[in-house]
């Protein structure tokens, strides 16, 4: 357990939105030396090979860079707090919290990209989180820290808590762009992207909440320390939600790298009583599903891709012998299906069919041609709409029936 | 040059000749059709809503079968009917009084004020009906002009579905087309085939076999 919650939910910076407990526990001092030499945080974080940590795993330093290098003396840094994907609980936690360590981070990337506005984008639902956030960014307002850092960006920096629809879409890097500028959060065709044309055409740096917190640990430790964390190839820490039907479910800080077994069985306690392993959801739940043989991946970005699935959020979903793996993909489906914003017809109607055709099947109510009809939608929806929800959509789908065909009642199909 | 061309329908290979609709490849083979038909081929009943995706092509659209041309490699899914979460009520009588329809549209439909301009509506219809123009009308006032967008509507709920407001866009159309027949003078055409109805002159025989044209013999 000794590699358990060392840096994000280390217990004794667990201080909420108190500034001065904040600082006791070494707070600040990543931004003390981030000011020392703005010009050098995105080498530092490349160094650190820090990933994004909503569910894509892009380089954060490459992110930076394209937002540092966009024209225009207005920049944005956005905390995407939106969290509402079924499974992720990690970014309210560590809003509620340890709000300072995400505002430290957001100021520090503020500094990198010299921007002038400091979102916090927060799903209004999780109330602790906007509470400890507000309190939290008011303390910093009436700080010394926020002037020096406005003397290092060249212009004054302001600090806002702005509530988001609370709408699963919301997350979408697009869509926090279009809900920031006061619209429905409906997400846009990528170019341009928020780094060179964010909000109200402004260059916009967007970063999930996790990743943001683990900056002023990067720079005030290294990015040899941080790299050091990981097993194996992969850098620093996770934030993995693990629930389901395990012993022990909830929110593990662990090093990126470790394995899924691990998770379960040595972190989470192993499965319920007598309940056997079947299957984990990871991230959105919209990944390709992990199963018995896969208990060995490593649960970083790049390892997890080689399982022809993803990381995604952290989120892992563990679902025991017993439970309708059927089910709980019509379950997943059908949150698509009403998130799925209606921009695009092939997303709401095709998630919606899709929605249809597993109800049936789940309650056995179906035909074989539903089955057929099933699958020929996961052929003709991918990549047909502006954002990847359809296609976080069909991937689920498709894993299911690849992974479990029994359950389908049709023949396996070849790897 | 061969005429027949290669289309799937939800998972089975179809063959088609230059010129089928989509609906017309379906019918062809022995399995009974129970779903997606409806008025077999008129347009006018939305059963045949359907996904389709052209061959090469990333976006899929919703679209009639039976209105639309069977294209080499297009590849079609069939959409069951969406059922809204809550059903409308009104009476004929409420929606007669011109100086009162609005009031009713937006006790019956509040959220048809709440449209957020995505165009998702006008994309999903297979009529192309400019339907957030129509319910812009609508919320303006604007009673006829409204009603006349949602003239060729075939209530086939894609809109409804589509849309993220949960207006349901076809059902205030109906309303609409509704009202707006109630206020007004009813059509020459309509009030002379009642009247040849009422006279026994439009008499169906339900024993009669159609021919090929589909006339009753």
């Amino acid at each position: 357990m000794d590699k358990l919650n060392q840096v994000l939910l280390k217990p004794a910076i667990q201080v909420g939105a108190d500034l001065f407990a904040w600082m006791q526990q070494g707070g600040t001092q990543g931004l003390a030396t981030a000011l020392d030499a703005p010009q050098t945080l995105i080498q530092r974080i490349a160094d650190a090979d820090l990933r994004g940590m909503g569910g894509a795993g892009f380089p954060t330093a490459r992110k930076w860079e394209a937002a540092a290098q966009a024209a225009g003396s207005e920049k944005y840094v956005v905390c995407n707090g939106n969290e509402d994907e079924p499974g992720t609980f990690k970014d309210r936690t560590l809003l509620s919290r340890t709000p300072h360590q995400v505002i430290e981070g957001a100021l520090i990337a503020a500094l990198a990209i010299r921007a002038c506005h400091v979102i916090f984008y927060l799903n209004p639902h999780q109330q602790g989180s906007l509470r400890e956030m507000r309190r939290a960014v008011a303390q910093w307002q009436d700080s010394p820290w926020l002037e020096k850092v406005a003397k290092a960006v060249g212009q004054p920096v302001d600090l806002q808590v702005v509530p988001s629809s609370g709408r699963y879409i919301g997350g979408e890097e697009t869509a926090v762009v279009a809900s920031l500028e006061g619209g429905f959060p409906f997400p846009r065709k990528k170019p341009p992207f928020p780094a060179e044309s964010g909000v109200r055409g402004c260059p916009t740096l967007i970063n999930n909440t996790e990743t943001l917190a683990k900056v002023s640990h990067i720079i005030r430790h290294g990015a040899d320390w941080y790299r050091a964390l990981g097993v194996g190839a992969a850098s620093g820490t996770k934030l993995y939600s693990l629930s389901g039907d395990v012993m022990a479910p909830g929110l593990y800080e662990l090093p990126m790298g470790t394995s899924l077994h691990d998770l379960i069985y040595r972190y989470g306690g192993g499965m319920l009583e007598g309940k056997a392993f079947k299957a984990v959801f990871t991230g959105g739940p919209s990944n390709t599903l992990l199963t018995r043989k896969d208990l060995d991946v490593a649960l970083d970005f790049d390892s997890v891709r080689e399982r022809q699935s993803r990381l995604g959020t952290g989120a892992m979903i563990v679902i025991s012998e017993g439970s309708s793996i059927i089910r709980k993909v019509a379950e997943y489906i059908g949150f698509f299906a009403k998130g799925s914003c209606g921009q695009c017809p092939s997303c709401k109607c095709g998630t919606f069919q899709l929605a249809r055709l597993l109800e049936r099947v789940d309650s056995g109510r179906h035909s074989p041609a539903d089955l057929a009809a099933l699958r020929h939608l996961c052929q003709i929806l991918p990549g047909s709409g502006r954002c990847g929800l359809i296609d976080g959509a069909v991937t689920v789908v498709q894993s299911s029936l690849h992974t479990f065909p029994q359950e389908y009642g049709i023949a396996a199909t070849a790897d | 040059m061969s005429n027949t061309l290669r289309i799937s329908i939800d998972g089975k290979e179809k063959e088609a000749q230059a010129g089928d609709s989509i609906l017309q490849a379906h019918l062809k083979g022995d399995e009974t059709v129970t779903a997606n038909i409806g008025c077999m081929g008129q347009g006018v009943c939305g059963a045949c809503r359907c996904l389709v995706r052209k061959e090469g092509e990333r976006e899929t659209a919703t679209r009639l079968a039976c209105e639309t041309l069977a294209e080499e490699g297009m590849q079609v899914s069939f959409m069951d009917y969406y059922q809204p979460a809550r059903v409308s009520r009104y009476g004929l009588e409420d929606i007669r009084d011109g100086w009162e329809w609005m009031k009713h549209l937006r006790d019956v439909f509040p959220e048809a004020s709440n449209c957020r301009h995505c165009s998702g509506c006008d994309r999903a219809c297979p009529k192309g009906i400019t339907v957030q123009e129509g319910i812009a009308l609508a919320s303006r006032g604007e009673l006829q002009a409204a009603a006349e967008v949602f003239d060729a509507c075939i209530m086939c709920n894609l809109c409804t579905l589509a849309c993220p407001e949960n207006i349901r866009p076809n059902h205030v159309g109906l309303f609409l087309r509704r009202a707006h027949a109630a206020q007004t003078l009813r059509p020459g055409d309509l009030l002379r085939r009642l009247d040849q109805q009422r006279r026994g002159e439009l008499a169906i025989d339900l024993s009669a076999v159609p021919t090929a044209q589909g006339e009753r013999a």
